[in-house]
């Protein structure tokens, strides 16, 4: 499919529920046991959270204990913490805990999630091998309170290019392949390899792209005769700054009505621009899709027979009748 | 919870309503305690969500006497155990793989998974070259059939078969689901046949009711599975003829399994015959399908169709 707008996922990263804090805390502290004096800082960049989770945390923590055998919750059934260094250093020193200090187990959707996800990463070359995966996969499963749910991907990139992507990195140097764009054009391109991304089973490769001067975005399965050139790279990850969106969406962008059964919305949802408006037609809904130009159009509405149907432009609806009759009159 | 991973013989519900931090000041001896007993039943939940092993020990000789039951977190099933330890290379690869789950219902395990393991201490090892890597979950029946699966429940809903005028419901054991070529497909038992069923999430229509308990399954089904669509993938073989330098040329020429078999003609494999049909339909004059005849046809049919829907 060409030109997918992929909209980075939305940044609902939802409220703390309570499991979130709980496992927070359950491996804070255990943390904090192993090592006897921390900055608040260092926890939150260890923990990856801000420094004001961690002051809470933390005095949540040291007002925690066991109601103990008085069922008074005693000095004794109580963590404490060094008070003075905490309040004016911002430093963490456990000094007396109770009932927890080894790491957590985890739960079989978590373990599972982690397991799943390292099958889908097993073609990464230079992480670990596939017996190196299974190990870990191992470790996960013992590492769970249950066993982990049945959960399982198959497939991986195209290990070849990755290879030749991850040695070119290592090296510092630009890859050229011959590229195929979506409007059917082959050109040599030349590329500073900065990221590799991937949605389900679709690889992309990112970088500056010479040819362009600019940011490009590349799809594995259109790139062809890729090899490393023996040129430095201008641009390297750690000076650009990677939007969160595999393509950006552009002034020059055309905007195309359409009316899809409700199912096939969720598919069209890279399309459809923020704030687009939608209508509900009989039992179909209307809204409007963002696209580069009609060759991309006329692919994706032709991939979707029935679903969809673009009203408006005439234009674009006579490129997609032409697009698919074309192909039927091979038939003919 | 903390007192419950303290505790050796366990706690009664009274005794931790009425002693435990959180509860007891709420609670009243002797009086109603409908709303702190419901929190505490949330709570449980949480807590046994999160993985930690919550046990009920029932009372000697009082069996099925639900209010003497005590309730533990044995220790030694809490702890992450000694030998699971990870170094910095697999803490990175693990950390990547909780990123895949960015969207969706498992962002919030994966990312619970990785505060946890980051406990153990481990700093992780940066790869040079940076992955994004991401697995979408845009079918609405996974999140109710993963927790079929782990409740062990039956599960019901309407399928629509390819082909098919009208949805038929059918009625499973969820065993397993897998990602197979960038689809979900979830593995099930079918309750009336007994027979082993593979069936696609995007085909699901409306909604997922779970209920009944199942009976057990053992077995590793994400394998079988796999294997069984493998098997489909082995079998299903069609012959397309593409244009020279064309996107269909050069795409489906990338895909697994794929081969030359004369100039200009791909021979490769599928799984599902009228998704392999929407995407040749996709690629217009670029593609002319040669075998099977029920490949052409259905992409003549789709064609058709479009041009119909455009006309």
């Amino acid at each position: 499919m060409a030109d997918k707008r992929h909209r980075a996922p939305a940044r609902s990263v939802p409220a703390p529920q309570a499991r979130d804090k709980l496992a927070f805390l359950l491996a804070l502290v255990p943390w904090l046991l192993e090592h006897d004096r921390v900055t608040v800082q260092e926890a939150a960049a260890h923990f990856g959270v801000t420094e004001d989770e961690i002051r809470t945390s933390v005095s949540l923590v040291a007002m925690s204990g066991v109601p103990g055998a008085t069922a008074t919750y005693q000095h004794d059934d109580l963590f404490d913490i060094d008070w003075d260094a905490f309040e004016s250093d911002d430093e963490i020193a456990i000094t007396q805990h109770v009932a927890i200090d080894d790491a957590p187990r985890l739960s079989a959707r978590e373990a599972a999630a982690l397991i799943a996800g390292l099958q889908y990463l097993q073609a990464l070359p230079g992480n670990a091998d596939r017996a190196g995966i299974r190990t870990l996969i191992e470790k996960l499963s013992r590492g769970a309170s249950a066993t982990p749910s049945q959960l399982a991907v198959s497939g991986g990139p195209d290990g070849e290019v990755l290879g030749l992507v991850q040695r070119a990195v290592a090296e510092g140097r630009r890859v050229r392949f011959a590229y195929l764009n979506s409007r059917g054009e082959r050109e040599e391109r030349d590329v500073d390899p900065l990221r590799v991304e991937s949605i389900d089973a679709d690889w992309y490769l990112r970088g500056w792209d010479h040819l362009r001067q600019a940011l490009r975005t590349f799809r594995f399965d259109r790139m062809s005769d890729m090899v490393v050139t023996d040129d430095p790279i201008e641009h390297d990850a750690s000076e650009m700054h990677l939007p969160d969106t595999l393509f950006e969406p552009s002034a020059e962008d055309l905007e195309v009505t359409i009316e899809a059964s409700p199912e096939v919305i969720g598919l069209l949802a890279d399309y459809i621009p923020d704030g687009a408006l939608t209508s509900e037609v009989g039992d179909r809904i209307r809204t409007t899709l963002r696209v580069s130009h009609y060759h991309g159009l006329k692919r994706l509405i032709a991939g979707m027979p029935g679903t969809v149907r673009v009203v408006a432009p005439e234009q674009a609806r006579r490129a997609v009748a032409e697009w698919a009759a074309a192909g039927l009159a091979r038939y003919a | 919870m903390l007192a419950l991973l303290a505790t050796e013989s366990g706690l009664t519900k009274t005794e931790i309503l009425s002693s435990v931090r959180g509860y007891a000041q709420r609670y009243v001896s002797g009086g109603d305690n409908a709303n702190l007993e419901r929190q505490f039943e949330r709570d449980k939940d949480d807590i046994r969500e999160l993985g930690v092993p919550l046990e009920t020990i029932e009372p000697l000789g009082e069996p099925g006497d639900n209010h003497n039951l005590r309730y533990r977190i044995p220790k030694g099933a809490y702890d992450l155990p000694d030998d699971v330890r990870f170094d910095s290379d697999e803490i990175a690869l693990l950390g990547l793989a909780a990123m895949a789950w960015r969207e969706g219902s498992l962002s919030a395990e994966s990312r619970r998974a990785l505060v946890k393991l980051r406990a153990l201490g481990i700093a992780a090892n940066e790869p040079v070259l940076g992955y994004a890597p991401r697995l979408r979950l845009r079918d609405a029946a996974f999140e109710p059939l993963t927790q079929a699966i782990d409740r062990h429940q039956i599960v019901r809903f309407d399928y629509l078969k390819p082909g098919e005028e009208r949805a038929r419901t059918r009625e499973v054991i969820p065993l397993a689901l897998v990602q197979y070529e960038g689809r979900w497909h979830l593995a099930a038992e079918e309750l009336a046949t007994g027979e082993g069923k593979t069936f696609l999430l995007r085909r699901i229509v409306g909604k997922i009711s779970a209920g009944k308990p199942a009976p057990e399954r053992p077995g590793d089904h994400m394998a079988r599975s796999l294997a069984d669509l493998d098997a489909v993938w082995e079998r299903g073989i069609a012959d397309i003829e593409v244009r020279a330098g064309s996107d269909a040329a050069q795409r489906l020429a990338h895909r697994r399994g794929t081969e030359e078999v004369a100039p200009g003609t791909l021979r490769m494999h599928y799984v599902d015959l009228a998704i392999l049909a929407d995407e040749l339909a996709s690629f217009g004059p670029e593609v002319l399908v040669i075998e099977p005849p029920a490949l052409r046809a259905a992409v003549i049919e789709r064609l058709q169709r479009t041009v119909a829907d455009h006309g």
